[in-house]
């Protein structure tokens, strides 16, 4: 056992923290929440050039070859930087599907574009119902010749608005079992027939509504096997879930340090708040989750780029964190008073990202009965 | 980074295993660790047993110096102890600690006299910290102990000292300079024989109607100067050195509470309520869900503490988050126990009617001393605070 970062993480995290420091104020976090891209492009160019978007992508796609637990230490930079855009998106929920099931033509196409910062990709999942389950797939893909008409409403698709390709989760057969029948398409987002209606959401990151109207995909666009969708669509869950996990102990890490500082430095009764031993006791509630939280993101990241069975770490990783940084996020708040929750401290960012981050792949409630199961109750 | 297992350690694990399949009766539901559940006789005789033949493995003080009978081998010690106590099993007593001040502090001849007996699992051990106007404050101890010529006289009174009246040694904590500027600077620390003229000990029942908890009286007890440990008025170094060994404490407390939490997840596969299991019920699988959850991230936490003593790290921080994460779980395990089993709940170990042999009632009263004892969870959180850990202004 070694958990002290290798020298490869090492460099990378300490990049990210100078790159984003740099890069990626608060002020443009804040102008992202209002800009309808929600990213800013040069940017994005720069992290292609820094090779963040090829992270975990072999070598002859273009991309660095690391690991995905290399690749959350990235993410934990992202979420205490707040970095707005497509990463997750793009790499997360389009490029590893497409590393782990593409057939090679489509891995020559998409991975070295995602590694340069040429394409940004998404999954298109979930529907109104808003639930993560398999009997939600609604949006269907009928055959047409050589090719399949796909429409449906798909809701909650993050960056849709700016994706060039879309994997689209699709019933292509309706049958007893709610899992079988599910069908992955990239789509291509140019095609006639798509819409998108940018959501107005809590933390300020964009969601879509994603309308498909009869929208022709060729059959050769289907990722994985026909009918197989759903597998793919849990071993992308585990991905997603354990990726926003990194972003959130990045985010609570931040949030602890900068409550630790004000409560060194605000003055009450002609002390500092951090003397008085309620907020002490506050403070050391804070750093066991975020403590934990950490150590438990990298159990569970480190098994699956081992690939060692993990769903129920994965489960312990995100139902624990969604609920920590929440309980994290909150009592910052209490300790910081009026300002906290104004537009000019950069708290309330993490606040709102915080109850983001839970919902998105499932929150607490969510993996907790993942946990049940794994249990076999 | 990895969190691999070494070959060498998951041979370790089974072959303890082994042993306590061996050791242990069959069907045994387990104790909680410590002297209060080895009030109950049966429980004592196989502490005892078990304990001689840990000994004879040659597995108490695995830490050790090999010249005293270890392998210096921090990490088969903690597989050992985790074990033990996942298993509930009753044996490991409070010397395999206690130990480890002698080996820190004590002369060559006192180790010479005090660790074999310890490593043949041979002596039990006890711990006098606490007065009657003495918890979390320690320092303020009273308990006078006097120089003479040939010895210490000692006056004065302990008390909450789990296990004495069965113990062969206690490490007693006593005020030699009442002087003292500072009353940390005058303490002192002697390694006592219970049964030395003028100690007298009173048994006090707890809560679980087990009587491990003992009141002492020190009225002119005479203590061998050569059973002084560690230099006089020095006592604060020791006792600072008890607190850090016992860093492990919030994993003895969750390994504890991780088997009775098996237990009942198995009681809600097996028990049905009108015509389905109460595992199928949606409020308990989420119950019983977020409890494994703590669980988990509890032994996170615990490996982290493990590679981070492997490395010589200070672990002040992280133990003392693991002590209040741990008793918080145990805590919350032993109310969901009851929860669960309603009114079947109140019943003892003795009723015909009792469930999970009464385990769940006794651990939600034995799991009050879990956020209390080594440090309650308020001295921990003051610790992670203060220039150790937070750095926050006193």
């Amino acid at each position: 056992m070694d958990l002290a970062f290798s020298e490869e993480q090492e460099m990378l995290w300490k990049s990210a923290r100078d790159f984003l420091a740099n890069k990626c104020p608060k002020t443009l976090v804040r102008e992202m929440e209002e800009d309808e891209k929600g990213y800013p492009p040069e940017l994005w160019k720069e992290m292609a050039e820094l090779g963040w978007l090829g992270l975990p992508f072999p070598e002859k796609y273009k991309g660095g070859g690391f690991r995905f637990l290399d690749l959350i230490v990235l993410l934990e930079e992202m979420g205490r930087a707040c970095l707005p855009g497509p990463f997750l998106s793009t790499v997360v929920l389009g490029g590893l599907p497409i590393l782990e099931w593409g057939r090679e033509e489509q891995k020559q196409y998409f991975l070295p574009k995602i590694c340069k910062g040429e394409a940004i990709l998404t999954l298109a999942l979930t529907e109104p119902s808003a639930r993560y389950d398999a009997a939600s797939i609604r949006t269907s893909a009928t055959p047409k010749g050589d090719d399949y008409l796909i429409s449906g409403i798909k809701l909650f698709v993050p960056d849709a608005h700016i994706a060039d390709w879309i994997i689209c989760v699709t019933r292509t057969a309706e049958t007893a079992n709610p899992e079988e029948g599910i069908t992955l398409f990239l789509v291509d987002a140019k095609s006639p027939g798509i819409s998108t209606v940018l959501l107005s959401t809590i933390a300020g990151d964009k969601q879509c509504e994603l309308t498909l109207e009869k929208v022709r995909v060729p059959r050769s666009n289907i990722l994985g096997q026909l009918g197989q969708g759903w597998k793919m669509v849990k071993r992308i869950m585990e991905w997603a879930a354990l990726a926003k996990s990194a972003e959130m102990v990045g985010g609570n890490q931040q949030v602890m340090e900068m409550t630790v500082n004000y409560a060194k430095e605000r003055i009450q009764f002609d002390r500092p708040i951090g003397s008085f031993q309620i907020i002490q006791h506050y403070l050391a509630d804070m750093s066991i989750d975020v403590d934990s939280a950490r150590v438990s993101l990298y159990k569970a990241a480190w098994m699956l780029s081992e690939g060692l069975p993990c769903i129920n770490e994965i489960s312990v990783a995100k139902g624990w964190i969604s609920e920590a940084y929440r309980r994290v996020a909150t009592r910052s708040h209490q300790i910081h008073g009026a300002i906290g929750f104004t537009k000019e401290h950069d708290l309330e960012l993490y606040f709102r990202r915080a109850k983001a981050g839970e919902l998105f792949f499932g929150d607490a409630d969510f993996h907790r009965e993942v946990v049940a199961q794994q249990l076999g109750l | 980074m990895d969190f691999l297992i070494s070959n060498e350690e998951k041979a370790f694990r089974q072959e303890v295993r082994d042993f306590i399949q061996e050791v242990l009766p069959p069907d045994w539901l387990g104790v909680d660790p410590g002297p209060e559940e080895e009030e109950r006789e049966e429980v004592y005789h196989l502490s005892m047993e078990i304990w001689r033949k840990l000994g004879a493995k040659g597995w108490i003080g695995l830490s050790w110096p090999k010249e005293y009978g270890g392998q210096e081998d921090p990490a088969k010690d903690w597989i050992l102890k985790e074990e033990l106590i996942y298993h509930g099993v009753p044996g490991m007593d409070i010397a395999a600690v206690q130990g480890d001040l002698i080996l820190a502090f004590g002369t060559k001849e006192q180790k010479n006299k005090f660790i074999p007996p310890i490593t043949r699992g041979e002596v039990k051990y006890a711990i006098g910290m606490s007065e009657p106007n003495v918890g979390s404050d320690m320092f303020a101890l009273q308990l006078k102990a006097v120089e003479e010529a040939d010895c210490y006289v000692l006056n004065g009174q302990k008390t909450w000292n789990s296990g004495i009246h069965r113990a062969d040694w206690c490490v007693v904590y006593a005020r030699t300079d009442p002087n003292a500027p500072k009353k940390h600077l005058g303490i002192s620390v002697f390694v006592i024989d219970p049964k030395s003229p003028g100690i007298t000990m009173r048994q006090i029942t707890q809560m679980t109607g087990l009587r491990a908890f003992c009141e002492v009286f020190y009225d002119n007890v005479r203590v061998p100067k050569e059973n002084l440990l560690g230099e006089k008025n020095k006592g604060k170094d020791v006792s600072m050195h008890a607190f850090a060994i016992e860093r492990s404490y919030g994993l003895v407390i969750l390994h504890n509470a991780r088997r009775y939490f098996e237990q009942l997840v198995q009681y809600c596969k097996e028990t049905y309520v009108n015509g389905q299991p109460l595992a199928k019920d949606p409020l308990i699988r989420n119950r019983l869900a977020e409890m494994a959850i703590e669980i988990e991230v509890g032994r996170n936490m615990g490996e982290r503490i493990n590679w981070m003593i492997s490395q010589n790290m200070l672990t002040v921080l992280p133990s003392c988050q693991n002590k209040i994460h741990g008793a918080s779980v145990a805590q919350k395990v032993s109310n969901l126990g009851m929860q669960i089993l309603g009114l079947y709940g109140q019943l003892d170990e003795k009723s015909k009617w009792v469930q999970l042999g009464g385990r769940m009632r006794h651990i939600y009263l034995s799991s009050r001393a879990w956020s209390l004892a080594g440090g309650t969870s308020e001295m921990s959180r003051n610790i992670i605070a203060g220039r150790y850990g937070l750095g926050l202004p006193s």
